[in-house]
């Protein structure tokens, strides 16, 4: 074997460490997916999903969604759906340009039943339509 | 028995209308259990739920443990599915009092002792802390911080990375209460 061949073998050997180690690294470190990628398990309106939530809420539990409805109520972070569902906004600084009672259609993730205000709770919301 | 029966209806129902309720439901709820040289294992909930009677000085919290953001995807994961369980236990609640809380004494910044049972996992553990109340015009401000540890709520964390998570966990809420009208 000439010293050229060896090296190339070499060469082959380091970049394959080099790459695997990278590819561990940027897989172990990769942040939470983002709303935007995720796949939708549920498109309907909010009352729609708020029945579903109510037959058995465990299976709801970061669960994505896109519902509509209208809303009943607003706040500084996000607003209240059809009475019982608050969805916090992913980017609340367009938040001012909502009204009560306008329907919109959003993306967002069910994070569990709040027992304290008896309401579904969604976060990282993002509209889709207004 | 009836005029009794009518007093304590009575009773009620004043307390009721005159009970002022400040609530949150996006009050801040951070954790740190890191360990110097290596990654940081911290998270926050920015959807806390929060309920404040400021005449009895009664507060409730609720949140969401799969509502804990982390800065590692796989750290997340690991979080909610090995030591969490949070499919099993997917709240974590704090039921309390703060202690001679008078809320027409607060006129910038006041701290009061706050007492009470926090449930993680099912497991119930008393909090001592000390709550310091800021208020901001229409709004009311409580921050706080108090310690727990794994075992408190029986998490049990696998000997091969116990060395990167620490044995006393930091918790840190940052709550803007505003008045229930």
């Amino acid at each position: 074997m000439n010293l050229s061949r060896k090296s190339n073998i070499a060469f082959a050997v380091m970049s394959i460490i080099v790459i695997t180690v990278f590819s561990v690294y940027k897989y172990s470190t990769k942040p939470p997916a983002e709303i935007e990628d995720r796949s939708v398990d549920f498109t309907g309106t909010s009352k729609a999903l708020f029945r579903k939530v109510e037959e058995n809420a465990a299976l709801w539990q970061d669960k994505i969604v896109i519902i509509s409805g209208e809303i009943s109520s607003l706040d500084t972070k996000g607003f209240v759906l059809s009475q019982n569902i608050y969805c916090l906004l992913k980017d609340f600084s367009t938040l001012k340009t909502f009204t009560s009672k306008q329907n919109i259609t959003l993306k967002g993730r069910v994070i569990g039943y709040d027992d304290l205000f008896e309401e579904l709770k969604l976060d990282q919301c993002i509209i889709q339509k207004r | 028995m009836k005029k009794s029966k009518l007093l304590i209806l009575f009773l009620f129902l004043s307390a009721s209308v005159f009970a002022q309720k400040y609530y949150t439901k996006t009050g801040t709820t951070e954790f740190r259990a890191s360990v110097k040289a290596f990654e940081p294992v911290a998270a926050k909930n920015n959807s806390t739920s929060a309920i404040l009677d400021s005449k009895t000085g009664n507060i409730a919290a609720l949140l969401f443990i799969n509502a804990f953001h982390f800065k590692v995807g796989l750290m997340q994961e690991h979080f909610n599915e090995n030591y969490m369980d949070a499919n099993k236990f997917p709240k974590a609640t704090f039921r309390g009092k703060i202690e001679t809380f008078n809320f027409s004494e607060i006129l910038d910044v006041k701290e009061y002792p706050i007492k009470g049972i926090l449930t993680v996992r099912g497991e119930k553990k008393e909090i001592n802390t000390t709550g310091k109340f800021t208020k901001q015009g229409e709004k009311l401000k409580l921050e706080a911080t108090f310690s727990v540890k794994p075992e408190d709520f029986n998490i049990k964390i696998p000997k091969i990375v116990s060395k990167k998570i620490a044995g006393t966990i930091h918790v840190t809420i940052d709550y803007e209460f505003i008045e229930k009208k």
